[in-house]
């Protein structure tokens, strides 16, 4: 069998045995889980406190909230990495033996966080650096050794940038010549143009 | 050591002057293997280092012909106005080295740039990611050494670039 949250792929084996461990607790409470896994992979911090006491009554033990957590970050994160409309992701669960109500429990708090959850993939998605600051200066040479009336102006650039190796920012300082200047900024307002043109 | 000149006739002396204004611009000079029946290697390089400090001089001090020709008072007349002919007609282009030369005084410049516009299309993350990224590659100059800086920008990130771009050079444009 293949699954659309699984991206077309079989389902791994552990999310088919940890789906039975999902079924042990109360949809309700299941719903419940979803909602601190959800926060989980937004970042807005998971509460393990709520999280064991929900799965108090079902008796799990360490190893099983672990499971339980890991089998709902992965069909969650799966099937927002794969665009699944949440009717499919429910019947497919269902399929993969999980209850009807459970189902529908997950699927609520997924299709509410569906597009907050592709953003978030999207912005963690691998990046080669990124631009984090930008500060310039105008400066106006007057005269210098080399010639005694230079009269032009410069611009003084830092970029501070993420290096993609080390994950540290890495600062620029450059000084450009008021012609190149003028070819860059031109240069780079034709690329946002195209940019822009592509959504 | 001007004088050494007067080695060269004078209707080829236009030919290496121009030779040498290339030098000081930035290209390539004159050849000493051109030349090498007319001067000593020692003798080439004294010329060659007057000739183009006193071009970059004239242009520097933004002399009037008539100073340059006082400057060239120990060549003849013939020699000395293909000199002043050769300053006069690449004036701008001298200045314009001098300039950059000015800018390259204790600051990394920037040489050359390039850039490449790409559609991020699927991570490991997200399977349709659809996502356009800019490249901007700069290529600078410190101390003469060449290295060059990457950066990946997405959307909003080239807007903060283009936004700061702008707005200096709306000050630039005003000192024009």
């Amino acid at each position: 069998m293949r699954f659309r949250f699984c991206g077309d792929l079989d389902c791994p084996d552990w999310v088919l045995a940890e789906i039975s461990t999902l079924a042990r607790i109360s949809s309700v409470k299941m719903k419940l889980l979803c909602v601190q896994v959800m926060k989980d992979l937004l970042d807005e911090g998971i509460d393990y406190d709520k999280v064991s006491k929900l799965t108090t009554d079902a008796k799990f033990e360490i190893g099983d909230i672990k499971a339980s957590v890991a089998v709902l970050s992965f069909i969650l994160s799966s099937a927002a990495k794969h665009d699944v409309d949440s009717e499919s992701l429910s019947s497919e669960l269902q399929q993969l033996g999980l209850p009807k109500e459970h189902a529908t429990g997950l699927c609520k708090s997924y299709e509410d966080k569906h597009s907050a959850l592709q953003e978030k993939l999207r912005e963690s998605s691998l990046r080669l650096g990124r631009l984090e600051a930008v500060n310039w200066r105008v400066d106006y040479t007057l005269s210098s050794s080399e010639i005694k009336q230079v009269n032009e102006p410069t611009v003084q650039l830092r970029l501070q940038a993420q290096d993609p190796e080390t994950d540290s920012t890495e600062t620029t300082v450059v000084s450009i010549t008021a012609d190149k200047f003028r070819v860059l900024l031109t240069e780079l307002k034709q690329a946002q143009t195209m940019m822009n043109a592509l959504q | 050591m001007i004088k050494l000149l007067d080695k060269l006739p004078p209707e080829e002396c236009p030919k290496l002057m121009h030779r040498v204004v290339d030098g000081v611009c930035g290209r390539s000079g004159p050849r000493q293997t051109d030349y090498g029946d007319r001067w000593s290697l020692t003798e080439w390089v004294e010329l060659m280092n007057t000739l183009s400090s006193l071009i970059r001089f004239a242009v520097g001090r933004g002399c009037s012909d008539q100073e340059i020709q006082e400057l060239l008072s120990d060549l003849d007349t013939a020699r000395a106005e293909a000199v002043v002919q050769c300053v006069r007609s690449r004036f701008d282009e001298i200045r314009h080295a001098l300039v950059e030369r000015t800018n390259a005084i204790s600051s990394t410049q920037l040489q050359d740039f390039n850039w490449q516009l790409k559609l991020a299309l699927s991570s490991d993350k997200l399977s349709a990611l659809n996502t356009p990224l800019l490249n901007l590659s700069l290529d600078l100059k410190e101390n003469g050494l060449k290295r060059s800086v990457n950066i990946e920008m997405n959307k909003e990130e080239l807007q903060t670039l283009i936004s700061s771009l702008e707005a200096a050079n709306k000050v630039v444009l005003q000192l024009k």
